[in-house]
């Protein structure tokens, strides 16, 4: 399951915050622990829980919006109070069992779409904080999202009991005395609230973390969440405290990367909220990432490119191009669709506002996914700097241009080979993937194909992969007791 | 004829007004066709178009829209192609050139985006200073709509009720104003001094966030004639959105006839598509939004038995009372620099001189600094000089800095000899050619002369002008109103105050054609309230049955 676990409406999350005290205030007659349920906001915003269980428009905590993953999309549910449709009727002890364990009330299988390999490491107050919040802080909603119905074999939850026996490590996060405060702060934030290895970690067969190869980047939808470890050349070593903590709060570090997608939904809905300290906790921990480099990197992906400009080619050519419907360049649709905002040069605007499609990771990157993803699905970003806003040029209703599979790709291999690495060659059908949302599992070929055969391939390849892959658990990982 | 062509509602036109009308009424429920004469493309098409042409042709805002031959428009790039299809006649035809595109989104590729509303004086005409026509309702029956349209498009505007106008609105604007760029700073400064007020304009631009999926102006300053990212509304950027919620949309379809049946209802209209082929296409409603020229000519070219003066025709108004706002013109050099071009090309105007007791005597107007860059004007001016190297540097920097363009758009008022009838021309398509004649009038004549040169000429004075060139003659606003005139009375009107024709109960005529008057503001705004209105009276009476 390629988790697309971040997304929407921390803003809510605030607004809720800032009403607490009226909440709390009632709620103190009732025995209601207000410091516990302002916690556990916090602690809810740290973990996005909105971007996953907040559907655009819905109401907060509501559920229904589809996670793309691999297999198919699953549907989050609704976490408000509603005891109808939502978890009023928990208690404790099942709502901690659902956040740790990915178990439902009823004894039911969460699929790992919701990051309860992550959560399982949030303390025991936290997921007390959380409950309280959860209970007391959010309004109910009785509205039962859509039911998830993946594929055959993948709709039989049964088989998360497995998947979990195999992936699911247990116990709590327990602190390094080897390392500052700050540094443990950092790890207990990045191992669960901010689940940060959920996208920057390459997932396995069987769409486990693969923890030796921990945040050397991996596919998360049409995303590509890349290399995070401090290399200087494949990670962002070459970034300092500051930058990072700059690019948490904002998505943005000019001359370097810019949040969109689940990132920027992360940074919009989550990471702007968090206090200083604990961004620079998170910060202090990344950084202390050990090095992994990608052997095919020879610089980092933020150094790429230069200021060029093909327009000269263009000028006096072709004096009407709405009468022309030969396939038209990447020089062309670049010009018209690109240099209005990034510049003739690519070189962006100088308040910044506006990237350089240079010394940008999403042209440096090997994987050319996040540049033909922001294209598709453009960039809406909100953070204390205000919007970072970019249409689609994928066929969203709301586009200003629609460009097709093929143009897409003219577009990005102009800008890769104008602004970014080089020798990096997409195609229509790299596009086509990405529009329908990301490369699928193979999992789905073999059910779709094989069907009951796949299921004995699945499992025995499960059961194999399973000797291979504890004997292979290694010290990359973070400590857990 | 075989063609299944059918929907709840049936839309001519794809611009601003009967995008307006289909979405209103897919949101209803409703199902929607929507016929398109011109081409659909998409937008960075039109950017490099526009990009694509030379220096001399970038101010001819259709150039980057060739027509197709079975959609003709004005096209200006030499005199000869500018009266190959509007037929002009009267003493000021040439004023009567028209900007318009018959492309999918319609005019609102090019227009300015600027969204004045009228003022109730503007409405009461008549009965407050006995020239022109009153409303069939009064400003306050029109607020509530133009405050959907204001937030249907995404107007942005100041917050300070002293700088808004009129400053009688229901709520505020959905985005604050844009920043004045140096120039209309300046511009503004000057007219303090005289006495003169120069308002931010409410303009259909995204001031610093994005709204309805579209982008922050980044001051492109390319307004015209296309915004290359769309910060600025335009019908297109509606178009996807439209079809996203079911409507079908019909390009290279030309409607060249609306015929009528039992109890003189609309029953089909004719189209003909870009191989000729006549297709009809039935419905519940109708609506014709295809532009003041184009709906008119569509009424006057469907005369039958019972329609003998055309359809919607009955009072003989259907193409009268024509108007726009008749401009004026300086070109101005200045001593100091004032740097128009930073931000939208129009984005303020002096509005209170439109409006007093004057009225019953001659017309009011607006003054407008333009704000287009001046660089390619700039630029060939200095290269016409035959200098190089610094000295031509220099020169294109100092021309466009120090020079501007200000501009008078005058009150016209409904007056029925301002006449669209059917050309004997014909187009490609064997259709008519409209025809118009047109004579500003001395109500508008004696405004120049009295009050509105001596304006212009001091506010040339405030910013120290030192060589200017005024012109002598009127020009077009590309506002277009009136030929479809709304009233209570069938026997001088063509609409009643929800856009229906009198005529026939479920045929809808909304836009600038319906406006009773124009005031001296640009008309988008207000073609929108109007087809706001429209749409619910369309949606009460589909859901009545």
């Amino acid at each position: 399951m390629t988790l697309r676990t971040r997304c929407l409406a921390i803003a809510f999350s605030l607004l809720i915050l800032s009403g607490i005290p009226a909440v709390c205030h009632a709620g103190d007659a009732n025995g209601i622990d207000t410091a516990s349920v302002q916690r556990g906001a916090y602690i809810a915003t740290a973990s996005d829980c909105t971007a996953c269980h907040t559907a655009q428009g819905g109401l907060p905590f509501a559920g229904g919006m589809a996670i793309s993953s691999p297999v198919g999309n699953i549907y989050s549910s609704n976490i408000t109070p509603s005891v109808s449709a939502g978890i009023g009727a928990y208690t404790e002890a099942e709502f901690a069992r659902a956040i740790r364990k990915g178990i439902r009330k009823d004894g039911a299988n969460l699929y790992p779409a919701m990051p309860y390999t992550s959560y399982r490491t949030l303390s025991d107050d936290d997921v007390s904080d959380l409950y309280a919040y959860f209970m007391h802080g959010v309004a109910p909603v009785d509205l039962k999202p859509q039911q998830t119905s993946l594929p055959f074999p993948m709709n039989i939850r049964l088989s998360m009991k497995v998947w979990n026996l195999l992936f699911l490590d247990s116990g709590t996060f327990a602190a390094d005395p080897s390392h500052t405060a700050d540094w443990n702060r950092g790890a207990y934030l990045v191992a669960g609230a901010a689940h940060c290895s959920t996208c920057h970690t390459p997932r396995g067969f069987l769409m486990q973390e693969l923890a030796d190869r921990g945040f050397t980047g991996a596919q998360v939808g049409a995303w590509y969440a890349p290399n995070i470890t401090s290399d200087p050349l494949s990670g962002i070593g070459t970034w300092n405290q500051a930058g990072l903590v700059q690019y948490l709060q904002t998505g943005s570090l000019a001359g370097n990367a810019r949040a969109a997608g689940s990132m920027g939904e992360a940074v919009e809905h989550s990471f702007r909220y968090l206090s200083a300290a604990d961004i620079n906790a998170i910060a202090t921990y990344i950084h202390a990432i050990p090095p992994v480099r990608d052997p095919g990197d020879a610089a980092s992906r933020f150094s790429y490119g230069q200021p060029s400009s093909a327009v000269v080619t263009l000028r006096g050519q072709n004096g009407v191009r709405s009468d022309d419907d030969s396939a038209p360049s990447g020089a062309e649709l670049f010009q018209g669709n690109c240099a209005s905002c990034h510049g003739a040069f690519g070189q962006g605007s100088k308040d910044g506002y506006y990237p350089s499609l240079f010394h940008n990771s999403a042209t440096g990157l090997a994987n050319p996914n996040n540049l033909i993803a922001v294209i598709l699905n453009g960039v809406d970003r909100t953070s204390a700097i205000g919007q970072a806003y970019m249409p689609g040029f994928g066929g969203h209703p709301s586009d200003m241009n629609q460009l097709s599979d093929a143009e897409i790709a003219a577009l990005s291999n102009y800008v890769l080979s104008q602004f970014g690495r080089s020798g990096i060659v997409v195609s229509s059908n790299d596009v086509a993937q990405e529009r329908l949302g990301g490369p699928s599992s193979p999992l789905i070929l073999l059910a779709r194909v094989g069907m009951g055969l796949a299921v004995f391939v699945v499992l025995l390849c499960a059961i194999l992969f399973s000797f291979w892959y504890r004997s292979r658990q290694n010290t990359g990982r973070l400590k857990i007791s | 004829m075989s063609d299944n062509y059918s929907a709840d509602v049936v839309v001519v036109g794809t611009g601003v007004v009967g995008c307006t009308v289909a979405e209103h009424a897919l949101d209803a429920g409703l199902s929607v066709l929507m016929l398109e004469a011109g081409p659909r493309v998409e937008r960075w098409q039109i950017v490099e178009n526009f990009r694509n042409l030379p220096p001399s042709l970038k101010a001819n805002w259709d150039a980057a829209y060739p027509p197709k031959p079975w959609a003709p428009h004005l096209e200006t790039y030499t005199d000869a192609s500018a009266a190959e299809y509007l037929q002009l006649e009267g003493p000021d035809a040439l004023a009567y050139r028209q900007g318009y595109v018959r492309y999918a989104g319609g005019a609102t590729w090019h227009w300015a985006g600027i969204c004045w509303r009228l003022t109730p004086e503007d409405m009461k005409l008549k009965s407050l200073y006995g020239v022109g026509r009153d409303w069939a309702f009064d400003y306050n029956t029109l607020e509530p709509y133009y405050t959907r349209a204001e937030y249907a498009l995404g107007v942005s505007g100041p917050s300070d009720p002293a700088l808004q106008w009129p400053p009688m609105r229901s709520k505020p604007y959905p985005m604050g104003q844009l920043p004045f760029g140096p120039g209309e700073q300046r511009f503004t400064d000057v007219a303090a001094k005289i006495g003169l007020h120069n308002l931010p304009a409410a303009q259909a631009r995204n001031s610093g966030v994005s709204y309805n999926g579209r982008p922050a102006c980044c001051g492109n300053n390319n307004c015209f004639p296309v915004c290359p990212i769309g910060a600025k509304y335009d019908a297109a950027t509606t178009l996807p959105r439209i079809e996203a919620k079911g409507g079908v949309i019909l390009a290279n379809a030309v409607v060249y006839r609306v015929e009528t049946g039992s109890k003189n209802a609309v029953q089909a209209v004719h189209f003909f598509d870009q191989d000729k082929v006549s297709h009809r296409v039935t419905g519940k409603v109708f609506v014709i939004a295809c532009n003041g020229i184009e709906t008119p000519k569509i009424l006057l070219m469907s005369k039958n038995e019972k329609n003998s003066n055309g359809v919607a025709n009955s009072s003989d108004q259907v193409g009268r009372n024509m108007m726009d706002q008749p401009k004026i013109s300086a070109q101005i050099t200045m001593a100091e620099p004032l740097w128009t071009g930073v931000g939208p090309v129009q984005s303020s105007s002096i509005m209170n001189t439109s409006q007093g007791d004057f009225r019953n005597v001659h017309t009011g107007a607006l003054f407008r600094m333009e704000n287009a860059a001046r660089s390619r004007v700039g630029g060939l001016a200095a290269l016409k000089k035959g200098l190089v190297g610094k000295a031509l540097d220099a020169e294109i920097r100092r021309l466009s800095a120090c020079t501007a363009t200000l501009t008078i758009e005058h009150e016209l008022i409904p007056l029925p000899y301002n006449r669209l009838t059917l050309s004997a021309k014909k187009d490609w398509l064997g259709l008519n050619k409209p025809n118009i004649y047109y004579d500003v009038s001395d109500y508008v004549r004696r405004s120049t002369a009295t009050y509105t040169l001596p304006i212009l000429k001091q506010l040339m004075a405030g910013l120290g002008t030192t060589d200017s060139q005024i012109n002598n003659f009127y020009t077009h606003s590309d506002h277009i109103m009136g030929g479809c005139i709304m009233g209570t009375d069938p026997s001088t009107s063509v609409v009643d105050a929800d856009c229906r024709a009198h005529d026939h109960d479920n045929l809808f005529l909304p836009g600038g054609g319906a406006m009773t008057t124009g005031g001296s503001g640009n008309s988008t705004l207000t073609m929108v309230a109007l087809a706001m209105k429209a749409s619910d009276a369309i949606v009460s009476q589909l859901k009545a049955g």
